[in-house]
């Protein structure tokens, strides 16, 4: 640990001083200040962690002074940074999920990166090389970089190893298309709930990663990945997927009914009375540190395809910064997605670093080699696919969300769903749409 | 006779069933607080062991629970004091004066318990900006130094009181501020009191505000602050820390319950919140 610790000051340092150089507002005497405002999406001592990552930085440098400001959940940061943003305080920098990005682009309340990454002397575009390329539909948008990835998931597979040999299966091969998903789930639940097949969590935002994930798996698109004012909801693929939904709830019982949260799919992991879950790569460490019989991971099962949607947060740069406090969240920007920084949060957190280049460090290497979990997780990037973003997001996606739920209940058929959804959805868009797609030519 | 014994007996019943209803919640957060480590059967309220206090000291030493207590406590204490001088001169000035569109104004007043805060955020906060209040303890205090509620209830509490009490200091020669001060406020102690038990668990348990009007660790509360360790979208939670840290935020309010539980009461039963 301290050898990687050791290292990773080594590399952080030298990252800092190549970006304070490149950063001619360093050379003034104060130190400019600005706050970093950052959610906690996963459990544990990240808060504490993010504190000790911004310790450092500032103690490696003197031209920048950053806060580390805790701002709630996913979506308590979004409104806490559009309220900042309109009271005329913007922080220097946001870990903001990274499905809002568009919405902020659409509201004009973020500034694009390409003026700060022309004055390193990069083109923007291809300083993206950087990152994995299924980040960039969430984070690209009209061509300018408007999110700079820090800390990404996809879904992925975990099956418990033990409930595997009891129901007959073998643990070295997870079922790898929904038909096998399903035969195997009919042989792992047992009666009286004492364990079921398969459970995902149904609420809110996960309840729509998922969906996606499963729509996608089915050959579809889901939204317009190029145009916030469409979605795909009552396509044939939307369909499909619901149906599988109702069949493993409602049909074959493999599948606990009603809604069950994160924290209820992985209780019944740990206690053995789940044989597969779908669940976040960012709950790797989690139940890495939790699971106390052995457990494996692996991809999505898949339909017509392998897909697996982008989870997690980028770096964005509010509207209303001074040039001078942006350069200097650039500085801090630089300095957390360089390799050694992202490598060590990434192995700390269970995301997987957006930087490609994280993982030639020996030390990400080593990790890697010792968790094949965290392997599996990664190799599953080269099916990934962009996150649900449109205007309105949160509203658009839950006219899904409230469809899906409603089947976990028994309380509606998978061809009405996809069709109340579409219309629920269609209405929210409009207004976008008539600013946009629909304005009159001429 | 009978009757009325049996009657006690089914209200009996009902109250036991509400206070059961009430307490368990918070006996699990008791039990999952003293249980180490991710159990499989968290959510037993009577699980066979082991116990520790190992979650209490790794919620303590997650977050700065010394300084969220005494930031926690300055805002309580800041936001109460003012607004009981606000709400007795405002619910004075209701129940006793006479101006032309009082109870115009009266509504008006009432009018604002409609508005969910969160639609205030916005302006609030761009109030804070140019006030110079913006992330501090003040800024958080601010908007709540009137409180239509509190207004409402002095009001009730003032018109409930005989005049004869007022006359009476009149002929005395007292004038309005000692009438105040030393005849209504001290009958009007159980609305007070009342007041102040409402006022401050809503801002002890207060989150999103304080999670908008404050960003600097140092002006950090405890629900933010608890927040910090807690909360989890993307996996799972250790619950017996988060029960841990929950105690410790919840544990200065019940202790004050417990300690004046008497006196509450009585205060509620005169005041007429029930």
């Amino acid at each position: 640990m301290t050898d990687i610790t050791r290292r990773t000051a080594i590399g952080g340092a030298l990252a800092v001083s190549a970006a304070a150089a490149m950063t001619r507002t360093a050379l003034a005497a104060d130190p400019v200040e600005i706050d970093l405002f950052f959610p906690v999406p996963v459990q544990g001592m990240l808060a504490n962690k993010m504190k000790e990552l911004i310790d450092r930085f500032n103690g490696q440098q003197q031209a920048v002074k950053a806060t580390a400001v805790y701002t709630g959940s996913y979506d308590d940061t979004n409104l806490k940074t559009r309220a900042a943003i309109k009271a005329g305080k913007p922080p220097g920098a946001v870990i903001m999920s990274a499905n809002f990005v568009r919405e902020y682009v659409i509201n004009g309340d973020v500034d694009p990166f390409d003026p700060i990454i022309e004055k390193d002397g990069k083109k923007p575009l291809e300083f993206f090389d950087n990152f994995w390329s299924a980040l960039k539909p969430n984070a690209v948008i009209d061509g300018k970089v408007y999110g700079i990835p820090y800390q990404n998931s996809t879904p992925l597979m975990y099956y418990s190893v033990d409930a595997f040999k009891d129901a007959g299966l073998d643990p070295e091969k997870p079922p790898e298309t929904w038909a096998k998903w399903l035969d195997a789930a009919k042989k792992l639940t047992k009666p009286n709930g004492d364990r079921w097949g398969i459970n995902f969590p149904g609420t809110y935002d996960y309840c729509g990663w998922i969906t996606s994930a499963l729509v996608m798996q089915n050959g579809g698109q889901y939204y317009n990945h190029d145009y916030g004012g469409e979605v795909y909801y009552n396509a044939p693929s939307s369909l499909g997927a619901l149906t599988l939904i109702d069949t493993l709830v409602n049909k074959a019982k493999v599948m606990p009914p009603g809604v069950s949260d994160a924290n209820a799919c992985t209780s019944a992991f740990f206690a053995g009375r789940l044989g597969t879950m779908l669940l976040s790569t960012g709950s790797l460490s989690f139940v890495r540190d939790n699971m106390k019989s052995p457990y494996k991971v692996a991809f999505l099962p898949k339909a017509v395809r392998n897909a697996a949607p982008i989870g997690g947060a980028s770096l964005i740069l509010p509207k209303g910064n001074t040039p001078e406090r942006q350069a200097a969240a650039w500085t801090l920007i630089s300095w957390l997605i360089s390799p050694e920084t992202a490598g060590e949060w990434s192995r700390f957190t269970g995301y997987f670093a957006p930087r490609k280049a994280a993982y030639d460090l020996p030390e990400m290497q080593k990790f890697m080699t010792d968790h094949p979990d965290a392997k599996i997780a990664l190799d599953q990037l080269k099916f990934a696919v962009p996150w649900f973003d449109t205007f309105n997001t949160v509203a658009v996606r839950k006219a899904m969300e409230d469809q899906v739920q409603a089947i976990f209940s028994g309380k509606v058929a998978p061809a009405d769903a996809v069709v109340a959804a579409q219309k629920a959805a269609d209405e929210l868009l409009r207004p976008y749409v008539e600013q946009t797609a629909l304005k009159a030519i001429g | 006779m009978i009757g009325s014994r049996q009657a006690r007996l089914w209200v009996l019943v009902a109250a036991s069933a509400a206070a059961l209803a009430w307490a368990v919640p918070f006996a699990w957060m008791a039990v999952a607080s003293l249980r180490p480590g991710v159990p499989v059967d968290i959510a037993s309220l009577t699980p066979a062991g082991p116990f520790g206090l190992g979650n209490f000291a790794e919620a303590w030493k997650s977050g700065s629970f010394p300084l969220w207590y005494f930031n926690t406590f300055v805002m309580c204490a800041g936001i109460l004091a003012v607004q009981l001088v606000t709400i007795s001169m405002a619910g004075y000035a209701f129940a006793r004066l006479a101006f032309p569109g009082r109870d115009f104004v009266f509504s008006l007043f009432l009018l604002q318990l409609l508005l969910i805060p969160p639609l205030l955020i916005v302006p609030n906060l761009a109030t804070l900006v140019s006030l110079h209040l913006y992330d501090t303890l003040l800024g958080i205090m601010a908007p709540y130094f009137a409180s239509a509620f509190g207004v409402f209830l002095m009001r009730q509490t003032f018109r409930a009181i005989p005049r004869d009490f007022e006359e009476a200091a009149m002929l005395d020669g007292a004038g309005v501020a000692v009438l105040i001060r030393h005849v209504l406020l001290p009958l009007a102690r159980p609305g007070l009191v009342a007041f102040a038990i409402v006022s401050v668990t809503a801002h002890w348990n207060e989150f999103l505000w304080p999670l908008m009007a404050v960003s600097s660790p140092r002006n950090q509360v405890l629900t933010v602050g608890l927040a910090t360790f807690t909360s989890g979208a993307e996996a799972g939670s250790a619950w017996g820390v988060v029960a841990a840290g929950t105690f410790l935020v919840a544990a200065p309010l019940l202790i004050l319950f417990l300690i004046f539980q008497r006196r509450f009461v009585s205060s509620f039963v005169s005041s007429g919140i029930k």
